[in-house]
């Protein structure tokens, strides 16, 4: 059973859910996966197009007023067991945006956050240092 | 009963079944490492596809609200039965030899278009809008490419029968070649060859051809809304399809292996693998056609090359 | 067809990824990573705050002195407070591993105390902030001379700089054509 579990936690799909990011973690994120420097594939992680085939989400963004619903609706989307990552200092805190009267965050207050990723943008290193660290939890939620 | 247990074994184990799985996972492993490479990366394990499996299978499973439960989860299923029995269907020279019970190569050509209908089928039953644009999608392209395959068929089956008819089964077509020659050093067959190689990347859904499930244009489309192991058994599909359509093209055109069962195996499995890099190799170096464009190519290039593949067969 | 060269150089030169997640990884030299403060070189003069553009930085008093926190998971790493600090307390460093679980999220952070003191001359009560060479304005102190005067409080800071500073005459005589530089 244990290593069932081991093999099917090197397959964990990443899924980007961008709620108000100004696109700068999304570029990161877009490096580690289309930049052969940090091949974010060597962990077995592959970006995929659905909710429902998410293991790891990842969030950027502030969490907006305009997408909070769209993204609290999108996250229930995934199926279990999955593990979020916030990506960048919006979603972790609410960034620079904090306190704005267009913005909700910080996005732990809505959803389950497990790892955290500061930086502004964070560079691609640290984006797979926290994947790698979901990944770990993962293994125990599976 | 040992007939119907043979049969059972070449559907559920050998080559179908479980070794036709295996090898499917293992094609699809060297595939993303070989574009890994060819991409300056490294690329994820060669076992990374049986991960994936094994993973998806420990995912909960999720139907939309607006889907046609029954028809939602029982068509991965069909599907990838469907493959499982074309599997057992397409000759390995001097390895295996399809039992005439288990039909011939008009029933190949059915459980081939299976996948594409499960796709368009499935698409639709997930309610979701951009299954239903992956539904057309698969459509405008399966009546694309479904008419050269056919062609290639009759081409294939008019040489081998030598002038006398058609000749409908697989294992006769690869035993003509084994006496006669392969139709891959046959002028007369290289429209056809070609014709087929058009076809080949459109049926495994790999870029130029993957517009039907292109991921960037409408999130994997008619697999949008699936998870867990119903994608799961979607993965096992598209492997199997893989395996089916290579051999199919090995069986077709350069079936001669040397004999015994180990060495006619190895020599199978050396021709797998430079087709499947080919098919890589195409993946890794264009881009995406639009589904137009792909019709207009489909209905212009490959359906000619197969006409005159059987213009040239009628006349030598 | 050129691209089929480059994905054969591609294949022939091998895989240029770095090993990291499994190996290690280049940081650059000028990279800007996670903010240290030194608590002993701060004013408190709150620069830093003023200018932090996530609401990192914050100074509070405590019971046991004015209290410096930054809080990584806001910090932007632009530089600002370290460019903007007279004193040189805040530095950054090039560390970014700073990815954490989510119980760690208000651990990330920089702490330094500027504790309470009494002074040394009057014995009121006073947070030890750092002492400037500004103090002893016009002179030059030695650093002995500046960290001396941590044990004053700030009113008694004013007398004992103007002490010291009394007490070394300019080295080179005023020009009798240029007013006298004012010392206190």
């Amino acid at each position: 059973m244990s290593l069932i579990r081991t093999l099917s936690s090197r397959s964990p799909w990443l899924y980007r859910i961008n709620a108000g990011s100004c696109n700068g973690c999304d570029v990161e994120l877009a490096t580690t996966a289309c930049i052969p420097r940090y091949d974010v594939e060597r962990l077995g992680c592959q970006y995929c197009g659905s909710p429902r085939h998410a293991d790891i989400v990842l969030i950027t963004g502030p969490l907006t007023a305009r997408v909070k619903d769209k993204v609290l609706r999108l996250f229930s989307e995934i199926p279990d067991p999955k593990v979020t990552v916030a990506v960048g200092i919006c979603p972790i805190s609410g960034g620079i945006f904090r306190d704005s009267y267009a913005v909700c965050g910080p996005i732990d207050q809505y959803l389950p956050v497990d790892v955290n990723v500061p930086g502004c943008p964070p560079r691609p290193q640290a984006i797979l240092e926290g994947v790698a660290k979901a990944i770990e939890i993962w293994k125990s939620r599976l | 009963m040992p007939e119907s247990l043979a049969l059972l074994l070449s559907v559920a184990i050998f080559p179908g079944g479980a070794f036709a799985l295996a090898l499917g996972l293992g094609l699809k492993g060297i595939d993303r490492r070989v574009a890994a490479r060819l991409q300056r990366r490294v690329g994820p394990p060669l076992l990374q596809p049986f991960f994936d499996l094994i993973k998806l299978s420990r995912k909960k499973t999720m139907v939309p609200d607006a889907a046609c439960r029954p028809l939602f989860l029982a068509l991965p299923a069909v599907g990838a039965a469907s493959m499982l029995l074309a599997a057992a269907l397409v000759p390995i020279a001097n390895v295996y030899l399809p039992s005439p019970a288990l039909g011939n190569m008009l029933v190949l050509f059915y459980l081939l278009v299976v996948p594409g209908m499960v796709l368009m089928l499935a698409g639709s039953a997930s309610g979701s809008p951009f299954g239903a644009i992956g539904f057309s999608r698969e459509m405008m392209l399966m009546l694309a490419y479904e008419s050269p395959i056919v062609l290639v068929l009759v081409a294939a089956g008019l040489r081998a029968g030598g002038g006398d008819g058609i000749v409908l089964s697989l294992s006769d077509i690869a035993a003509y070649q084994q006496a006669h020659g392969a139709f891959l050093l046959d002028p007369a067959m290289w429209p056809t060859l070609l014709a087929f190689a058009a076809f080949l990347p459109a049926n495994l859904g790999t870029v130029p051809f993957d517009t039907p499930e292109a991921e960037t244009e409408v999130l994997e489309g008619p697999l949008l809304e699936y998870s867990g192991a119903p994608l799961g058994l979607f993965k096992v599909m598209s492997a199997l399809k893989a395996v089916v359509v290579l051999n199919l093209g090995i069986c077709l055109f350069f079936p001669a292996t040397p004999d015994g069962l180990l060495p006619g195996l190895g020599a199978h499995l050396l021709k797998l693998l430079p087709m499947a890099a080919g098919v890589t190799l195409l993946r890794v170096s264009m881009g995406r056609m639009r589904v137009d464009q792909a019709f207009r190519f489909f209905f212009k290039w490959p359906l000619a090359l197969a006409a005159a593949g059987i213009a040239a067969v009628a006349l030598s | 067809m050129s691209f089929l060269k480059v994905l054969f150089r591609n294949l022939i030169s091998g895989p240029s990824t770095d090993p990291f997640p499994f190996g290690e990884t280049f940081t650059p030299k000028a990279l800007r990573g996670r903010v240290v403060y030194d608590a002993s070189k701060c004013t408190s003069c709150r620069t830093c705050e003023q200018v932090c553009i996530g609401g990192a930085i914050r100074f509070d008093n405590t019971p046991d002195g004015r209290r410096f926190l930054l809080w990584h998971d806001t910090c932007t790493f632009c530089g600002l407070c370290v460019f903007y600090c007279p004193q040189d307390a805040l530095e950054m460093t090039t560390d970014w591993h700073l990815s954490h679980t989510q119980d760690e999220k208000f651990k990330m952070v920089e702490h330094g105390l500027m504790p309470k003191a009494a002074c040394a001359a009057c014995g009121a009560e006073y947070v030890a902030v750092a002492p400037t060479a500004k103090a002893f304005a016009g002179y030059e102190p030695t650093p002995e001379e500046v960290e001396e005067l941590r044990q004053y409080c700030p009113r008694c800071r004013r007398k004992e700089a103007a002490k010291i500073a009394a007490a070394h005459p300019p080295a080179i005589a005023a020009d009798p054509d240029t007013p006298e530089q004012g010392q206190s």
